[in-house]
């Protein structure tokens, strides 16, 4: 992405809300920004390395296309969010790969990026997530997007809510078992 | 958070003492909650810089001409 100069924007500065969406120059800070949830999303929602890299590119295209649809009735990451999610769940009804992928994922760790420049980091954390892929896959898909989404510190239990199409109530229940069932699966991957 | 949930990772300290020392033994990491793990997780797992390329690449082959051809060439002279 080409860099520049304007801050971040914001749901409150977003220029001419609702009407114009953001300038190009603005939606690199936009990608900047919120790329690292939405592929964090897509990786562990897809289980996918590769997957997750076209899907976040996908996304963060169809919004720089859409981006004029924005009426600011919600922040930017819910609506990136949004269409992330209808992205993932087009995936994954057109591919049906989801019950292969958690037999067969051992190559994908070796092409998952790694964070740092230590072998030893490296192998921690590629560990790290493995066991944490295959504890999500065990999960419900609702009990998935659930936690991924909770676990965004920038999204209210009201927004999860909204993206998931259930009430904020439901959301608190459900999460309740939700990182019950994972503790468990988690442990088990151990 | 309640005991189910408090779910640990093991990480290998990697830095090695100036003198020569061997590695630092293993350390134990807490989660309160799957949440905070999944936290933890993300902000390990770098976004691949080829993503940043290609979308460069497809938004600037998807913005539009200025218009057809026909009206450019006959557009009218500003005043």
């Amino acid at each position: 992405m080409n860099a520049t100069v304007s801050a971040p924007p914001t749901k409150s500065q977003c220029p001419d809300e609702g009407q114009t969406g953001l300038a190009a120059s603005e939606f690199a800070d936009l990608y900047t920004e919120h790329s690292r949830a939405i592929y964090y999303l897509a990786l562990r929602f897809l289980g996918d390395a590769s997957k997750a890299e076209d899907a976040t590119h996908d996304v963060f295209l169809k919004a720089f296309r859409t981006r004029e649809q924005f009426r600011g009735e919600c922040s930017w990451r819910t609506w990136l969010y949004r269409i992330a999610l209808n992205h993932c769940h087009n995936l994954q009804q057109a591919w049906h790969e989801r019950h292969v992928l958690t037999t067969a994922d051992e190559s994908l760790w070796e092409r998952a990026p790694a964070s740092t420049d230590s072998p030893l980091r490296v192998l921690e954390t590629k560990e790290l997530g493995q066991r944490i892929q295959k504890a999500l896959d065990e999960l419900p898909r609702e009990y998935l997007l659930l936690l991924l989404l909770v676990a965004d510190e920038q999204l209210s239990y009201d927004e999860v809510a909204a993206l998931t199409d259930q009430t904020p109530d439901a959301v608190r229940g459900k999460l309740h078992r939700a990182r019950k069932a994972f503790a468990i699966h988690f442990q088990k991957s151990a | 958070m309640k005991g189910q949930n408090r779910l640990t990772s093991q990480t290998q300290a990697q830095e090695q003492a100036l003198t020569g020392q061997q590695t630092q033994p293993e350390t134990t990491r807490e989660f309160a909650t799957a949440e905070e793990l999944l936290r933890h997780d993300a902000l390990h797992t770098p976004v691949p810089p080829r993503i940043a390329n290609r979308l460069q690449e497809s938004i600037g082959k998807s913005v539009p001409p200025a218009g057809p051809w026909w009206r450019r060439l006959f557009r009218e002279p500003k005043k």
